[in-house]
């Protein structure tokens, strides 16, 4: 008989988490949700979007103002009260879960703090302040998340973090090595690089922002480039050092080159790992692969009927925005609901300065596959509201399926480029043509008709650039 | 302006007779409607008008014999948009055309479009009344056949203001339904039915499993479209493969009606071919242990496919047998002659192969046995190949390896190809890929005797050839006495539904033809 009993017990209550809880709860269901730290919202709003975004829209104030001074307004070297921005941004965090609580309280789901683990097919035990609550359930979601990825030959010191360190301020390294050249890690750099970090970047491929086309990462490369040290593209890091006087990294470029620098701090980004060996999902027989995830069919079940798994555990791509609409559908499959987790496309976003967003197929993908497809480009140079906003370097590039003529992917870099790939998404979920994109309206002057513009630079349409040779 | 409307290519007939006449001088009629009927020896023809307009003038009587290149009619084609000429616009057609022209104010005959093959289908359910405004596709009525129910959509938007029918009438393909006035508030309004109407029209159609090929979704990079309301309504109806929906919305995207029209004409469809539509009583379940001792054995996995395959096509196919006897006293003998030589060459020379030759000569010159019925029942498609399956019993049970080209391999080829598949058999190691593709299936109980059985169409063939024990029998010589011949059985079961019984008597006459005198495969 275990302590607490409910109909769906959700572990974890990061977005996909507390989407679940609440969805279930909303379709009456009795859900007890489960969650180690004593704020709910998991990753994302306690150590991750919500957090990284405060920060990053700070430095986005700072960029924008030092800019204006070269067109008219002096607002001069900015004080930086660190503490009061760590504060404001944990604000905000903490805005957010109360929130949460709140919106658990009203929808009566009982939150249990702890660590949990399996015991069993129908139990949870949850460890807190050593003791241990079990709780039974009928149905199980599992949305312990990620972590993280730890290199093992890099050693622990308080100048070496990982995103989460990063995130709470407590050291603006005067020189900062980002190690890896994803979208975490440059994000950060974005704000060390406004708080003051001279900023260098490592990584191992050939390119920032893997996965995303080589043509939309350019103009972010670009423009980060003028600003940081150094960014150091198919290059490996071989030791890690901490020494008193700073953090010696000895990195070798393709060509075999060694080169040893010092640095004041190193961010560790090198990517995330799903929790899945820590939970005792054997125990309930659940099978977890070598790595950590946790296969689920569309439906989000796993091998045992009963219990689900949503959100970063179960796949990439690891996005709060994949880990919600799957905690719908597993609250609303185990209310009965003949739903899957179908959608056609999920968009990646850079939040860095520029922004750098995608949907849908890349160029890549098309050509790996054999996609035959025709794109339009349209470079924001052209864009009268870029210019208006003090920007030049941004793109907006559009994919169609050759054959129908219906987009296929979109690729923005530029300001504003998360938001502006929503649009995007919705016309590759309703099919749209090229012909029913350029014939919507887009208001002027707006970074979102750079879309239109794209599609009618494809179609042969476009009156704001002179693209002669087009077919039509 | 009129234009004369002739008899098309009617085949090889000419000077045939007309025996009616369905139409008259100031008939509307729609692309595809009757105009008249002829009777050749063999059928009934009904000639079709190929386009939309108004008879004008009917240049031929009843008792008339015409032939090809005469001329029927005098047709007013529809003056307005080409939309209007398109072949499958149903009848609203007519209806609307006179929109452009006209403003709002008159009311518009509505009819019942096309319908597919019925007449006379029963109107269960009106769904509208004086005064109702329809937006253009809107439910008006609902017609049940045998087959399906099926809901005729408004043609055009509009308010209703007549109703011309009642539950229980019996209405064809021109029969009027309803008086409507378009809504004409805009201009736009009315062009736009005549412009659309192809899509309005064929949606009654879809509801009968035979779905129209032109509405088969738009694809993009593998995936069918639907927008993700209607990826979760499909997902919520049971459909898990969108590319099979018909789609009519624009575009090539399915939309809400689509889905609810296709799950409908499945449920129609297995609600007619399960045993639960058959009307049937459950099976009898019998406690056989209180009759004396009992042992229970698993079905094998084989025996359990095959088993609901062949209680499938016992049901869904209309089969009709067909015996003869095959006179192969001198394939035997030229056989027998040849064994050893055959042995040499590594052949062992069956009757078998020479049978699957006979078969493949005869499929080449029957193309209604070498064809199957499309899935939708809606076409039949005619197979430009021959390959002949042979059923063999194997340990694990009954499988059809089949003969690639049987209609181009010489009689030792055949051969090694069953012998090959023997061995295979045997070891329980036939391939999935040598079972597909057949045309036409052999089953020859070879020396175990009997003589005439009625073999199962391995669906979705056409047709089977059952092959029983050889035996002398006394055959009349034609000179008042009987000689011993040797005598093999014959057994065709065809599907009645592509092959009629004059061509499945000449189908196996033709193979025993073949089998009775084999010089005539070299010809």
């Amino acid at each position: 008989m275990s302590d607490k009993q409910a109909e769906i017990v959700v572990l974890g209550s990061g977005p996909g988490g507390y989407t679940a809880a609440f969805r279930a709860a909303d379709l009456g269901k009795k859900v007890i949700l489960i969650e180690r730290f004593d704020s709910i919202g998991g990753v994302c709003l306690n150590v991750g979007c919500i957090p990284s975004k405060a920060l990053l829209h700070a430095a986005k104030v700072m960029e924008e103002a030092e800019s204006m001074a070269d067109h008219g307004i002096q607002f001069g070297k900015p004080k930086v009260d660190i503490k009061k921005l760590a504060a404001w941004k944990d604000g905000v965090v903490s805005r957010l879960t109360g929130g949460l609580k709140a919106l658990a309280k009203q929808r009566k789901v009982e939150i249990v703090t702890g660590y949990g683990k399996f015991t069993g097919p129908n139990e949870i035990a949850v460890e807190h302040d050593g003791k241990t609550t079990t709780v039974g359930f009928d149905n199980c979601i599992i949305a312990a998340g990620s972590r993280p990825v730890n290199l093992p030959f890099i050693p622990e010191d308080e100048r070496i973090f990982d995103s989460t360190g990063a995130l709470t301020l407590k050291h603006i390294p005067k020189k900062m090595l980002v190690l890896g050249g994803g979208i975490i890690g440059l994000e950060m750099a974005t704000v060390y690089h406004q708080l003051g970090s001279q900023i260098d970047v490592v990584e191992f491929l050939p390119q920032l922002m893997n996965g995303a086309d080589k043509d939309i990462v350019k103009p972010y490369e670009k423009w980060v480039k003028q600003r940081y040290n150094k960014i150091m593209l198919e290059t490996k890091v071989t030791t890690v050092e901490a020494k008193k006087d700073g953090i010696h990294v000895t990195m070798e470029d393709k060509k075999g080159q060694t080169l040893t620098e010092k640095y004041d701090g190193v961010l560790v980004a090198v990517g995330r790992t799903p929790n899945g060996l820590l939970i005792d999902a054997d125990k309930a027989g659940v099978q977890v692969t070598e790595r950590g995830f946790i296969d689920v069919d569309k439906q989000q079940r796993t091998n045992v009927p009963h219990i689900y798994a949503i959100g970063d555990i179960v796949g990439q791509p690891m996005l709060a925005h994949k880990a919600v609409p799957q905690g719908k559908i597993a609250a609303e499959v185990i209310a009965g609901e003949k739903h899957f987790f179908e959608p056609n496309c999920i968009a990646s976003v850079a939040y860095t300065d520029p922004e750098v967003a995608w949907v849908g197929v890349t160029e890549n993908e098309a050509k790996e596959k054999g996609i035959k497809y025709g794109k339009g480009n349209f470079p924001w140079a052209a864009s009268g509201r870029s210019l208006s906003n003090g920007r030049d370097e941004g793109m907006t590039k559009v994919l169609f399926d050759e054959e129908t003529n219906r987009i296929i992917g979109c690729g923005i870099v530029g300001t504003n480029a998360g938001d502006l790939i929503a649009e995007a998404a919705l016309a590759i979920e309703m099919g749209c043509d090229a012909e029913d994109i350029s014939l919507t309206i887009h208001p002027h002057p707006t970074l979102s008709e750079s879309i239109a513009m794209a599609t009618e630079a494809f179609e042969g349409t476009i009156t704001d650039l002179y693209m002669p040779k087009k077919k039509k | 302006m009129a234009e004369d409307i002739k008899v098309p290519d009617i085949g090889e007939y000419s000077n045939v007779d007309v025996i009616e006449i369905m139409v008259q001088p100031g008939d509307t009629v729609a692309a595809e409607d009757s105009l008249i009927a002829l009777e050749t020896d063999k059928a009934t023809m009904e000639i079709p008008a190929p386009k939309a307009g108004v008879v004008k003038a009917v240049t031929v009587k009843e008792g008339d014999k015409v032939s090809e290149g005469d001329v029927i009619l005098s047709l007013e084609a529809e003056g307005s948009s080409a939309e209007a000429a398109p072949a499958e616009t149903a009848v609203p057609a007519e209806a609307s055309s006179s929109a452009p022209a006209s403003s709002s104010g008159a009311p518009q005959v509505v009819n019942v479009p096309d319908i597919g093959e019925y007449s006379d289908v029963e109107v269960i359910e009106v769904l509208i009344k004086p005064g109702d405004e329809l937006q253009e596709e809107a439910s008006m009525v609902t017609l049940e056949t045998d087959k399906a129910t099926m809901d005729i959509p408004a043609p055009f938007a509009g308010t209703v203001a007549e109703v011309k029918l009642q539950e229980g009438d019996k209405v064809s393909q021109g029969d009027l339904i309803a008086m409507m006035t378009p809504a004409g508030a805009s201009p736009a309004a009315a062009p736009e039915p005549v412009a659309e109407k192809a899509a309005p029209a064929p949606a009654p159609e879809k509801t009968a499993p035979a779905a129209a090929p032109q509405a088969t979704p738009a694809v993009t990079g593998g995936k069918a479209h639907a927008s993700p309301a209607m990826r979760r309504l499909a997902r919520e109806l049971g459909v898990s493969e969108l590319a099979t929906v018909p789609a009519t919305g624009r575009k090539g995207c399915i939309t809400e009606e689509d889905l609810k029209q296709f799950v409908k004409g499945i449920v129609q469809s297995a609600q007619s071919g399960g045993g639960a539509g058959l009307g049937l009583l459950p099976d009898p379940v019998v406690d056989f242990a209180k009759f004396g001792d009992i042992e229970t054995q698993p079905l094998p996995r084989i025996k359990k496919i095959s088993g609901d395959n062949l209680a499938r096509n016992w049901v869904r196919v209309p089969h009709i047998t067909f015996f003869e006897d095959a006179d192969i006293t001198e394939l035997e003998a030229f056989r027998k002659g040849k064994k050893a030589a055959a042995e040499k060459a590594g052949v062992k020379l069956t009757p078998v192969p020479f049978i699957v030759k006979a078969v493949a000569k005869a499929l080449s010159e029957f193309p209604n046995v070498n064809s199957s019925l499309s899935a939708d029942g809606a076409s039949q498609v005619f197979k430009q190949y021959v390959h002949v399956g042979v059923a063999v019993d194997t340990p694990k049970g009954l499988m059809v390896p089949v003969i690639r080209d049987a209609d181009q391999k010489g009689i030792y080829d055949i051969a090694r190809d069953l012998m090959e598949y023997s061995t295979q058999a045997r070891e329980g190691k036939l391939k999935p890929e040598s079972m597909q593709g057949g045309c036409f299936t052999i089953s020859s109980l070879g020396g175990i005797g009997t003589k005439y059985f009625a073999p199962i169409v391995n669906m979705p063939e056409a047709a089977i050839l059952g092959v029983s024990k050889a035996d002398m029998k006394p055959i009349y010589d034609g000179n008042g006495g009987f000689t011993p011949r040797l005598m093999l059985p014959l057994s065709l079961s065809a599907d009645h539904r592509v092959i009629d019984g004059a061509e499945a008597g000449k189908f196996i006459v033709t193979v025993a033809q073949y089998l009775s005198d084999i010089k005539e495969l070299v010809l």
